[in-house]
């Protein structure tokens, strides 16, 4: 695999290092089985137990990233190109299949995040999730009317949760999540909702968020944001590292990609891929001075 | 997995990192024994928090409200009573039988009520889970406190059967010796608990099957009828005396229907079950620590 070149060496210590990180799901399908894929089970009995065709979706193949203090990464890339998938693994929300992630501290994500106990009443999910964000009880009190107010819910606090509707529990969730003060923040815009008075506000408070923490990870779809906000961006696709790269350079190369794909040149489009891919350049994780041996 | 490219192309180059491994943690590894009891500690708040908010929420939906918590087990005693005391006549021999069955449910129910929830904390708070970091056992933890906080009424009821109920028993300073006992109970309780949820995360058939492993535990733990009338044979008797559910119940009918200091030996087998069942729900929970939520 080395290629020859020299190591680099990074001075200091960096935010996030994702080594070689894979990851597979086995998932029902609802695709007419293989007959001899399971050779050894009758039929029958699969039938009975009624356990569906399980498939193999490669979410992410093998992906090593170092991330340094102060930078901002854009993730890019068409849907299903695995980009909430390494933002789960970053986060440790998910457990890679192979490889792992390392952290200078907990990497919080805003978004999905923050789910919540439908039974319970919304001032009692705020205090609930700050509390199991680690903070103590004091530190919620204090934070709890900013908490309210961020999240637009007003006199429908005292409410419980299953009457809200998804926009409100949404709020609510960016609220919670975002009453921290993470070093290591990962943002799935993607998945953010809310009308456009809470779209203000909750952008001013992450713009806030972002320059705070130590490093940024985003997924947008709006590739704008990605360029006023990231230093760097990596764009993926199919679960492959297509580019990492300055962000004009990968968005240039990324809205090429998708222009040729919205007009059907799909043979164009490849090529563009195929390119991308050809100079890329694979990142090998060398840990040093580590207490612990890498294989 | 590309099928959009023509040819697959490996990265044609590798650079190699040499990243300074030392101030980083693995994202969600797993603490050391003593660390994750620490950090265990250090979310009381959080577990606190979590069980008394479900209490006041857990029967809001009822028009009855909080009084389910005690009709319950009323209803429950008084089908046995009519079922084994009225028609099957199990009460001869039996001292006090509305008493005897009266405390033998009461105190089962909050065993098998505590189990199932602890058993189930994981799986059914996969959301929390899944949004937060915080050491999974809080959520078994926080789960038995809750059934022991809903269990000081039931208790309460229970002492109130007793007194008021014919044959009327006297209030003696025994009583005293029923909080010692539920206490190791729940702890018992607790232990149980922690074994399920992780194997319940794992294989969630199990939960089917708990109702009828307590229903089985229950018929044998001589709730409506004694061991002495059935089991002969000396060394059997013993063998069955070592159930702790059964020397829970023993205990606190001797303090409160019979005015007897318990024996010694069901003190000591029902604290060696609780330590014991803790210990070792402690430490398989913790080992299962990185694959909670996950998948």
């Amino acid at each position: 695999m080395d290629a020859g070149e020299k190591e680099i060496f990074i001075e200091g210590h960096p935010c996030v290092v994702v080594d070689s990180v894979r990851m597979r799901y086995r998932v029902a399908s609802s695709a007419a089985s293989d007959e001899d894929a399971e050779p050894s089970k009758p039929r029958l009995l699969r039938r009975a137990v009624n356990k569906p065709h399980m498939v193999t979706v490669q979410a992410l193949n093998e992906l090593s990233l170092v991330v340094e203090r102060g930078e901002s990464v854009g993730i890019i890339g068409r849907n299903g190109s695995g980009k909430s998938t390494l933002m789960k693994i970053i986060s440790g929300q998910s457990k890679p299949t192979s490889g792992a992630v390392y952290a200078s501290s907990t990497p919080i994500m805003l978004g999905v995040n923050a789910a919540l106990v439908q039974d319970l009443s919304g001032d009692q999910n705020v205090i609930l999730g700050c509390l199991a964000m680690g903070m103590s009880r004091a530190e919620v009190d204090e934070k709890f009317s900013s908490i309210v107010e961020l999240s637009g819910l007003e006199k429908s606090i005292h409410l419980p949760m299953k009457s809200y509707s998804s926009g409100m529990a949404s709020r609510l969730r960016f609220a919670i999540a975002a009453s921290v003060d993470p070093e290591i923040l990962l943002v799935d815009e993607a998945l953010n909702t809310g009308d456009a008075q809470f779209g203000d506000r909750s952008k001013l408070r992450m713009d806030e968020l972002r320059e705070q923490a130590g490093c940024v990870f985003l997924v947008s779809h709006s590739l704008d944001t990605i360029k006023a906000m990231c230093t760097r961006v990596i764009w993926l696709d199919k679960g492959d590292l297509i580019m990492d790269d300055d962000p004009e350079v990968a968005i240039k190369a990324y809205q090429d990609f998708t222009r040729h794909l919205s007009k059907g040149n799909n043979v164009s489009a490849a090529k563009i891929l195929d390119d991308a891919k050809a100079n890329l350049v694979a990142t090998e994780v060398r840990g040093r001075s580590s207490r612990r041996s890498r294989g | 997995m590309s099928a959009d490219s023509a040819i697959d192309p490996e990265p044609v180059a590798v650079q190699p990192l040499s990243v300074d491994m030392r101030r980083l943690t693995r994202v969600g590894s797993r603490p050391s024994f003593l660390d994750y009891l620490v950090q265990l500690w250090d979310f009381r708040q959080f577990i606190f928090y979590d069980a008394r908010a479900r209490v006041q929420s857990g029967t809001r939906r009822d028009r009855l409200g909080s009084a389910w918590l005690l009709l319950n087990p009323i209803f429950n005693g008084l089908t046995y009573f009519l079922i084994f005391g009225l028609l099957l006549k199990t009460s001869r021999g039996v001292d006090n039988y509305v008493g005897y069955l009266v405390v033998g449910i009461f105190v089962f129910q909050f065993s098998s009520g505590a189990i199932t929830s602890g058993a189930r904390s994981i799986r059914s708070n996969k959301s929390i889970v899944q949004a937060f970091n915080f050491p999974r056992a809080a959520l078994p933890i926080g789960a038995n406190v809750r059934e022991l906080l809903s269990a000081v009424p039931l208790i309460l009821a229970m002492l109130l059967i007793v007194v008021v109920l014919p044959p009327a028993e006297d209030i003696t300073w025994l009583w005293v010796l029923v909080v010692p006992a539920i206490l190791l109970q729940s702890l018992f309780n607790l232990g149980v608990g922690l074994i399920l949820a992780r194997i319940i995360s794992r294989v969630h058939d199990v939960t089917h099957l708990l109702p009828f492993a307590l229903r089985a535990w229950m018929y044998g733990s001589a709730i409506f009828y004694t061991y002495e009338r059935f089991v002969t044979h000396p060394q059997m008797l013993a063998a069955i005396k070592l159930n702790p559910l059964f020397n829970v119940i023993d205990i606190v009918r001797d303090c409160v229907l019979y005015a007897r200091v318990p024996q010694w030996q069901s003190w000591a087998i029902l604290a060696a079950w609780a330590l014991g069942a803790l210990a070792v729900g402690l430490v398989y929970f913790w080992k299962g620590e990185e694959s909670y939520g996950r998948g």
